[in-house]
């Protein structure tokens, strides 16, 4: 078969070659005989070549009729394999839905793989788009960029085209185009759009020191502005301030981002201009909220941009040595910024979805092989018919092609359908998600896979010819030893598959199991934006909070009103929402620090009662009470981690600590942990401020609401309290507690669900190929077990030989396949959370698993053969 | 008789026949076609070859290389079982219609 393989590969040229050879021979006999009819050499040629009548002509009609004839055969191979797969529909249906099934499942994979891993970036010339970080020995590489930084940044750099950066905070209050909504909003410099190659649909972009100027997305164009044409030039009321709108996005165009920095699938509605100021005032180098861009000039490498950098960042450094001190810059591509933490699950899922192929490929050729022992006389037949192997071969192979392309195109309509159906359940945190289509290369994709997999299945039975060939046996065992390795392989296959999904399960449910560290029970949450009024007379650090503390206060008590309700409190930052903002603190009575150093952590602003309806324990000290209010001794709480990093064995509470104000505040008690950044990742030092008391203004409130019912029913209740309060104050982002947790692991519930369903989908696959091999195997057997029992062997004896056999490829495939398990699973290390890649309870649990499994399978050939009628078994045949 | 009045079933017909009785190279069917017809047929090279081409793959010939009688060397076709059991079939046909052709130009 191999060499079939390789003749045609070498087919055409040799044809052609052989072609000329034998019209040469013709030419040269012809002259020849002319010579002895006495013509002089010269004439004998030239008449030869006459009655040749043109060596191209002649080259080219046999061509032509060769075209014709491989056509025709082609034509007639396929409609052979229709009618021969007709004339055995059950064959012919499980081949098909099996492949369909492999196929189509890969496919779907495989689009979602195409659309967020390997479609280039939607912009033009997207290999040159860089994303550019602040970077810190003990903070991290992908740290926020000072506004002055990338002022500096962008006037020093001689490797890109252009350097852009954005705010990806302010939100902003849309009134008067009916119920007040909050939009979210961004801020962008003016080189923004251009840097990505933006044409927008209406209008223009920025111009660098444009004030009051917006630009809408598509969607927030269509929903709120009834996709007016005019609406160029036109007034809208945000944040209580007038805006012109300047210009309309295009309707796909959308920043392309990870979960970690804003959103995934970041759809922002209303842009405005970030105008930095030159020269940038000096605490414009201390906050670092900008995300920064850069288009790489034509031909140059990042590396030599980084080298670029490097020198800028090192005059920074010298020149600013309080705020850059340490700080490098780093550039990294921006299509692998986006999805370099998801590349590992999806790859994993592709490779688990190809094993599932693989078996389901395995069974078909188990099939095949049954079909080719049942048609060996009509091949001999045909063979001595004059058909030569390579035309037998041929014919086989597009019986395979018609299985396999019937498969693909099943398995392809499946794909359409699954495709939407799986991207309305992917994770929120799963960048790209909008790119997923079935598109040319999914489809390229699909038509490779039915060719690999109709020649892969299809090289099985002449490989199994060649060595019953070789067997002088017969062919009874050739077929049996081929039969059993692909069982063997099967059963490996699955049980790497098994493997990866129980430690994925595993990981999951630690990963539930860890306690957030409050209640999650009974709890809503909403958020709502206030409006600038809110925020007026507000200055840094004077702690004039108190519009938004009567707001709070007011709709506290509203909703503690609400029959059902336990209690109710506000936070600025809900653990598990991805929101968080650290703040610079100092110790009273420790060494100062030198010029730049500080410690950094984590605060939340919360009301009175947050950790009561959080459920969040008191270790020590008290919890904020009303009191701790604008007009009192300005008070703070730790948590459990922060205790210990900064006093040790020593009691934090009645110690002082102060902000940048100058103002010290007294450390009134512990707070436990929570993992407020994600259940796989160990509670932060934290500090929780009370509303009234932060030192910044914080407009975002959430409310958490405790309740004996279910927390969902109390939304439109909660909607009409807070319309009291305030009509103009927007309230989205409802969830329940249990949503938010449930969702904060959806990307590891998601792929541990897929990889499941693949597993115990390879599990059944190579459960029926099993039963397969041993029910062909008792069948051929028959004779043999008749035989055993007339000469004495009971019907147990042969009963556990069967299961014996089955037995020993069961073992042989199970030990295959958990060292092949013991070597993958460090390639899904990185996914797993609190168990390790070799995990003894879930290697030995998969094994039992596959061997009851396999022993199941066997169980009814294995009856039948100890059921056998030892007279009917000899009659047999 | 001029060559493109060669029916095509007739053209193997006649390929089929002159390799009845041993195998011959292109050239060599060529000069036996036209003996056998008394120079009725001169097949040309243009037509010889794809018409062997086509019956090769139809299965009716079987080729090899060998040596010419003057030592070079060249294909030779001989024919397989199929084409022997075809060379009957369409030998017979071929007797009917030419009896029946025959009896129809005879009648008045």
């Amino acid at each position: 078969m191999i060499r079939a393989l390789f003749r045609t590969l070498f087919r055409k040229q040799q044809t052609e070659q052989e072609l000329d050879d034998e019209l040469r021979s013709y030419l040269e006999l012809t002259t020849a005989e002319n010579e002895r009819r006495g013509l002089s050499p010269a004439d004998a040629a030239a008449q030869a070549h006459r009655d040749l009548g043109g060596m191209e002509q002649v080259k080219e009609s046999v061509r032509d009729v060769r075209a014709g004839v491989s056509l025709e055969i082609l034509a007639q191979d396929v409609r052979y394999a229709i009618r021969s797969l007709r004339k055995n529909p059950a064959f012919a249906t499980v081949a098909i839905l099996t492949l369909a099934l492999g196929i189509g499942a890969n496919t779907t994979i495989f689009s979602v793989v195409n659309g967020v891993l390997l479609k280039p970036l939607p912009y033009p010339d997207p290999a040159r788009l860089v994303t550019l970080w602040e970077s810190h020995p003990t903070w991290g590489p992908f740290l926020g960029v000072a506004p002055a930084n990338f002022y500096d940044w962008r006037a020093q750099n001689s490797s890109f085209d252009k350097m852009a950066a954005l705010d990806p905070y302010p939100d902003f209050i849309l009134t008067g185009a009916g119920e007040p909504r909050r939009l979210a909003g961004i801020a962008v410099t003016a080189d923004f759009f251009p840097l990505f190659g933006v044409r927008m649909a209406l209008g223009r972009g920025f111009q660098a020191t444009e004030d009051h100027a917006v630009v809408l997305s598509y969607a927030t164009w269509e929903k709120y502005f009834g996709a007016r044409p005019g609406i160029v030039g036109s007034q809208v009321r945000m944040n209580d301030d007038g805006y012109t709108v300047v210009g309309v996005l295009p309707r796909d165009f959308y920043l392309v981002s990870k979960a970690s920095d804003f959103e995934a699938r970041a759809r922002f509605e209303v842009w405005t201009n970030l105008g930095l100021a030159s020269p940038p005032p000096a605490w414009a180098r201390g906050y670092h909220p900008l995300y920064a861009f850069g288009r790489l000039k034509s031909g140059t490498s990042i590396q030599s941009a980084q080298a670029d950098l490097d020198r800028i960042a090192a005059n920074l450094r010298r020149l600013y040595p309080d705020d850059n001190k340490d700080k490098t810059i780093t550039a990294f591509p921006m299509e692998e910024h986006a999805v370099g933490n998801v590349r590992t699950a999806l790859v994993t899922l592709l490779a688990a979805v190809a094993i599932v192929l693989l078996i389901a490929c395995a069974n078909i050729a188990n099939l095949l092989l049954t079909r080719a022992a049942a048609r060996r006389q009509e091949m001999a037949l045909r063979s001595a018919l004059g058909a030569s192997r390579w035309r037998l071969a041929q014919q086989l192979l597009t019986e395979n092609g018609v299985l396999a392309l019937l498969g693909a195109t099943l398995g392809l309509a499946f794909t359409l359908w699954s495709v939407p159906a799986l991207v309305r359940h992917l994770p929120a945190d799963l960048p790209r998600t909008s790119e997923i289509a079935v598109d040319g290369r999914v489809l390229a994709f699909t038509t490779f896979l039915a060719l690999a997999t109709g020649i892969l299945f299809g090289l099985v039975p002449p490989i199994q010819s060649r060595a019953a060939r070789l067997n002088a046996r017969g062919v009874a065992s050739g077929q049996s030893r081929v039969r059993g390795a692909l069982t063997v392989g099967q059963i490996a296959l699955a049980l790497v598959l098994l493997a990866g999904a129980g430690l994925m399960t595993k990981s999951l449910r630690a990963l539930l199991r860890v306690s957030p560290g409050f209640q999650t029970a009974h709890i809503l949450t909403a958020r709502f934006s206030l409006p600038p009024r809110y925020a007026h007379g507000y200055q840094f650090g004077t702690g004039r909070h108190r519009e938004i503390s009567v707001f709070q206060r007011d709709l506290t008590d509203r909703v503690r009103a609400i029959p059902g309700v336990e209690s109710s409190a506000f936070s600025a930052y809900l653990p598990l929402s991805g929101t968080f903002n650290d703040w610079a603190f100092f110790i009273e009575g420790r060494p100062p620090k030198p010029q730049g150093v500080f410690d950094l952590t984590d605060y939340r602003p919360v009301t009175a009662g947050y950790f009561e309806t959080m459920g969040i324990p008191v270790i020590r000290g008290r919890s904020f009470t009303r009191q701790d209010d604008e007009d009192h001794p300005l008070v703070v709480m730790i948590n459990g981690a922060m205790a210990r990093k900064f006093w040790g064995g020593e009691d934090p509470v009645g110690k002082r600590l102060k902000f940048g104000d100058e103002t010290w505040r007294v450390i009134v008690g512990i707070a436990g942990d929570v993992h407020h950044q994600g259940l796989a990742s160990a509670p932060q030092p934290e500090m929780y401020v009370p509303w009234g008391q932060v030192p910044n203004v914080e407009v975002r409130p959430t409310i958490v609401v405790r309740s004996f019912v279910d927390p969902a029913s109390l939304t439109s209740a909660l909607r009409h309290a807070a319309a009291a309060v305030d009509p103009e104050v927007p309230m989205d982002q409802v969830a329940t507690m249990d949503q938010l947790v449930s969702g904060s692991v959806s990307e590891s519930r998601f792929r541990t669900a897929l990889l499941s369903a693949f597993a115990v989908l390879a599990l059944f696959v190579a459960s029926i190929g099993l039963y397969g091999v041993m029910s062909y195997l008792v069948s051929q057997r028959t004779r043999e077990f008749g035989i055993r029992m007339a000469v004495g062997a009971t019907r147990g004896s042969v009963f556990a030989m069967v299961l014996m056999h089955a037995a020993k490829l069961a073992g042989i495939g199970v030990a295959i396949g958990l060292v092949a398990a013991a070597l993958t699973g460090r390639l899904i290390a990185s996914l797993l959370y609190g168990v390790k890649p070799l995990d003894a309870a879930t290697l030995a649990g998969v094994s039992i698993l596959l061997a009851a499994v396999a022993l199941l399978a066997s169980y009814i050939p294995a009856r039948r053969a100890a059921h056998a009628d030892p007279m009917e078994s000899l009659r047999y045949e | 008789m001029p060559e493109s009045e060669i029916l095509q079933g007739t053209l193997d017909l006649l390929i089929l026949k002159s390799l009845a009785l041993q195998p011959l190279h292109g050239m060599g069917i060529s000069r036996r076609i036209s003996q056998i017809t008394n120079g009725a047929f001169d097949v040309k090279a243009g037509s010889l070859f794809p018409a062997l081409y086509r019956m090769e793959q139809a299965g009716w010939l079987a080729s090899e290389w060998g040596e010419s009688e003057t030592r070079r060397r060249s294909k030779f076709y001989k024919l397989t079982r199929a084409g022997r059991g075809r060379l009957q079939s369409e030998a017979q046909r071929w007797e009917r219609i030419s009896l029946a052709m025959a009896s129809a130009l005879r009648a008045t």
